[in-house]
């Protein structure tokens, strides 16, 4: 039975530390059963410890330690790592904000003392990084680049890619895109990072497989709409992705009407600034995350394929709180992590989505001005097989 | 534009979140669907709306779109006001309003009503037009069974039932056509004489595609309460199907605090689950299938069975986008109105309407068995058979 160390910030209700850790202790629903890990979680490290966490409580229940520190946690104590395999969360809790508005979660730190342990004990074993690898490329790529050096299985990133999607589709494999355009919704950089890792997850799979983001540039306001008419993104994509969405606000919300957003020209008094991601990878193509929150309040991607007259669309599905089962389409493709030692899928997209994102910070910081980014070359292969939950 | 159908919408009532909110609006305005916001090619030219109440927006509609009419009887809104039927299609949407029930509780929407009148229209005018009927066919068996006596001896198109058998699904998977099925259940929500019947629909929707094809009902017992309780601890059902189920469910209430999704004990189901209800009812091929309402511990429709000659558990969700707690719109009518545009534009229904004849039979077999203490209930006139489309309906583009 594999022996989990879980190293967290915070543990409490509905945090990700308790939704993640908990399918390991009470088992998630997996194609139709209630599935029970052959895992034992034996150690768990929480950085921060407010009113109404649960670390004592669930280590009590569940019969493990809780260690004051990450290396005692994976040695269990003892002078050698006795884990074999890592959950790590750093998400949720109090850290503070740079000026990009990031939130410096201490994921890089956690990882790098597991590294430690790692390097002098002799013994490696598979990390689980929750979202994005850190707020900084340098330090995520340092990262993933000990996973290699080191030969672990490092899976990393967010909920979404995995998710049941509404349609169950998937971009074929090596096919060329024309272009693509996510939607999404909610505060930045949590939100907007998952967003653009849904999109990733998609058109990584075009022809060539990944290339590496050239240049990123994000605008926000009537710009937006602006670069729209432009051809800077592609209005026929967003009609497609909003074909998807279950959640127009506005006059929807007033007698429950559908509504063809862009058509009437309500998207554009409902949405509360509007922001574009504009994105530009190696191999020439494009891609565009438009955030739009007070239009609609779900996630939906749409992509023009060459030789296909109609857009692919889809919506990754968030199923509600507080199941979150779309979590459980997350613990599955973990286990397999655990299971085997190999990542079911590169922790190469989450470090081009986590350095996307931070240069796309950087480029709204310095008045939106596009940015050059030849350190975003990261080029890898996605898996040929389909990873969203569809069993 | 002349060769585009003209439909007339005959409702109870057109307020917010009623169903006819959610049909008509969408022949007006438009739907998401294939990556446009897609506009049904035929025209919604005639409303009529039997109650008129404070919150109606059938004024609204009629004013924003005038080549809509709005008439005081079905038969004007059929003929749009002269002698003849003057329609290529008709929805019948009898659901929401006031209307009073009756003594097993059951609500008396007009179903049979509006459609006995547009059947006069239909004879007086030597012609009949496709009909699509919402939910079951009426809370009358026998009224059931002459309305689609009817659709047949008059030779129209005819359609009815629920969204469940055509929204999504997680995973998106259908029953394989000419398979095995040995038993099956659906673990739903709701109350007796609304929900209960799109449960069975989801239950007929898969296990009508089993070999050989729907054979009808021979008998159906409730369960409620305790009884349910003693059945489930007995396995009159598969506790492994029923278990099944459940793990396909994206709202299992939270057992116990603190935990965001764990699976419920028994005992704590029996805790969440004030009033179970079950209606199991045995096929004439042998088949049992099983309703299960489970309020307070799902807020969803789910499904599995048996099949193969392995015994293989096939289980799937079928998803409702539910306003307004979990989205804004309810997109399950989407892949519902397009059966009907399709319907309207071939003159065939996209499903086969019998199997809405027998749900609508096991809504009043298994409100009669709980009015009568649980009796088992013979159902000799649910002998009705049938063959599922080849293609899958359910929307899955």
């Amino acid at each position: 039975m594999k022996r989990i160390a879980v190293i967290t910030t915070i543990y409490r209700y509905l945090s990700h530390a308790q939704h993640f850790a908990d399918r390991f202790l009470v088992g998630y629903p997996k194609e139709g059963r209630w599935h029970r890990p052959d895992m034992k979680v034996v150690s768990l490290y929480v950085d921060q410890k407010p009113e109404s966490e649960q670390s004592e409580d669930r280590a009590r229940e569940f019969g493990f330690t809780v260690y004051p520190t990450i290396a005692e946690a994976l040695r269990c104590g003892g002078d050698k790592i006795a884990v074999d395999a890592v959950l790590s969360i750093g998400e949720h809790g109090v850290y503070p904000q740079n000026e990009l508005s990031q939130v410096l979660y201490p994921r890089y730190e956690f990882f790098k003392e597991c590294v430690k342990v790692f390097e002098e004990d002799g013994r490696a074993v598979p990390i689980f990084n929750d979202k994005h690898l850190s707020y900084n490329f340098e330090k995520a790529k340092e990262m993933v680049d000990d996973g290699h050096r080191l030969g672990f299985g490092v899976l990393s990133g967010s909920s979404l890619p995995v998710t049941w999607r509404l349609p169950d589709v998937d971009i074929p494999y090596d096919h060329e895109l024309e272009g693509a355009v996510m939607v999404g919704v909610g505060g930045s950089d949590p939100m907007d990072y998952h967003a653009l890792e849904a999109m990733q997850c998609m058109i990584e799979r075009r022809k060539g497989g990944e290339t590496g983001v050239a240049a990123v540039q994000l605008i926000d306001g009537d710009e937006v709409w602006e670069a729209g008419k432009d051809g800077r993104w592609s209005m026929e994509l967003l009609e497609a992705a909003l074909s998807r969405s279950d959640t127009p606000s506005g006059l929807t919300n007033e007698d429950g009407r559908t509504q063809n957003l862009i058509g009437t020209g309500e998207l554009y008094k409902l949405v509360d600034n509007p922001a574009a991601y504009l994105i530009e990878f190696n191999d020439g193509f494009k891609a565009t995350l438009l955030m739009l929150n007070g239009a609609v309040g779900d996630y939906c991607f749409a992509a023009k394929l060459r030789d296909h007259p109609v857009p692919i669309s889809t919506q990754f599905f968030l199923t509600p709180t507080p199941n979150v089962t779309y979590s459980a389409c997350l613990i599955a493709k973990i286990e397999e992590l655990y299971e085997t030692g190999i990542a079911p899928y590169p922790a190469e997209r989450t470090l081009l989505v986590s350095g996307t994102l931070e240069s796309c910070l950087k480029s709204r910081h310095q008045g939106h001005v596009r940015l050059e980014t030849p350190h975003l070359n990261v080029e890898y292969r996605a898996p040929k097989d389909s990873q969203h939950a569809r069993r | 534009m002349d060769n585009r159908p003209k439909i007339a919408a005959i409702t109870t009532i057109y307020h917010k979140y009623a169903h006819t909110q959610h049909i008509v609006d969408r022949f007006l305005e438009g739907y998401g669907w294939n990556s446009r916001h897609h506009y049904p090619p035929m025209d919604l030219v005639s409303l009529y709306v039997e109650q008129v109440k404070d919150n109606d927006i059938s004024k609204d509609r009629l004013e924003r779109f005038p080549t809509m009419k709005g008439y005081p009887t079905i038969a004007e809104a059929l003929t749009l006001g002269g002698e003849e039927l003057a329609v290529d299609g008709v929805l019948l949407i009898g659901e929401h309003g006031e209307y009073p029930s009756n003594d097993k509780g059951q609500r008396l929407y007009p179903r049979y009503e509006h459609f006995m009148e547009m059947v006069e229209v239909f004879q007086k005018s030597g012609r009949s037009v496709p009909v699509f009927l919402d939910k079951h066919l009426s809370w009358n068996w026998d009224w059931a069974q002459e309305m689609y006596d009817i659709s047949q001896s008059m030779g129209f198109a005819f359609m009815a039932g629920s969204s469940l058998p055509v929204t999504w699904r997680t995973p998106s998977i259908d029953m394989p056509l000419g398979t095995s099925v040995s038993e099956g259940v659906c673990v739903g929500y709701g109350g007796v004489d609304s929900y209960d019947f799109h449960a069975l629909e989801t239950l007929q929707c898969m296990v009508e595609r089993r070999e050989g094809g729907e054979s009808g009902v021979k008998w159906l017992q409730a369960y409620r309460g305790e009884s349910f309780w003693t059945a489930h601890h007995e396995k009159l059902w598969s506790r492994e199907l029923f278990e099944s189920a459940l793990s396909r469910s994206h709202t299992l209430t939270p057992s116990r605090p603190g935990f965001n999704n764990p699976f419920p004990t028994l005992d704590e189901m029996r805790e969440i689950v004030k009033d179970p209800i079950a209606y199991q009812y045995e096929h004439n091929d042998g088949l049992k299938s099983t309703m299960i309402l489970m309020n307070g511990l799902v807020q969803d429709f789910n499904f599995a069975a048996y099949i193969g000659s392995n015994q293989d558990i096939l289980s799937t969700q079928m998803y409702l986008p539910m306003p307004p707690a979990r989205t804004t719109l309810a997109n399950f009518f989407s892949p519902l109105v397009n059966n009907i545009e399709k319907m309207f534009l071939s003159g065939e229904a996209t499903y086969p309407v019998e199997r809405t004849l027998l749900t609508t039979g096991l809504v009043a077999a298994g409100v009669d068995s709980l009015f009568d203490d649980e009796a088992k209930i013979d159902t000799p006139h649910l002998d009705i058979a049938y063959q599922a489309t080849e293609d899958s309906t359910f929307w899955r583009t």
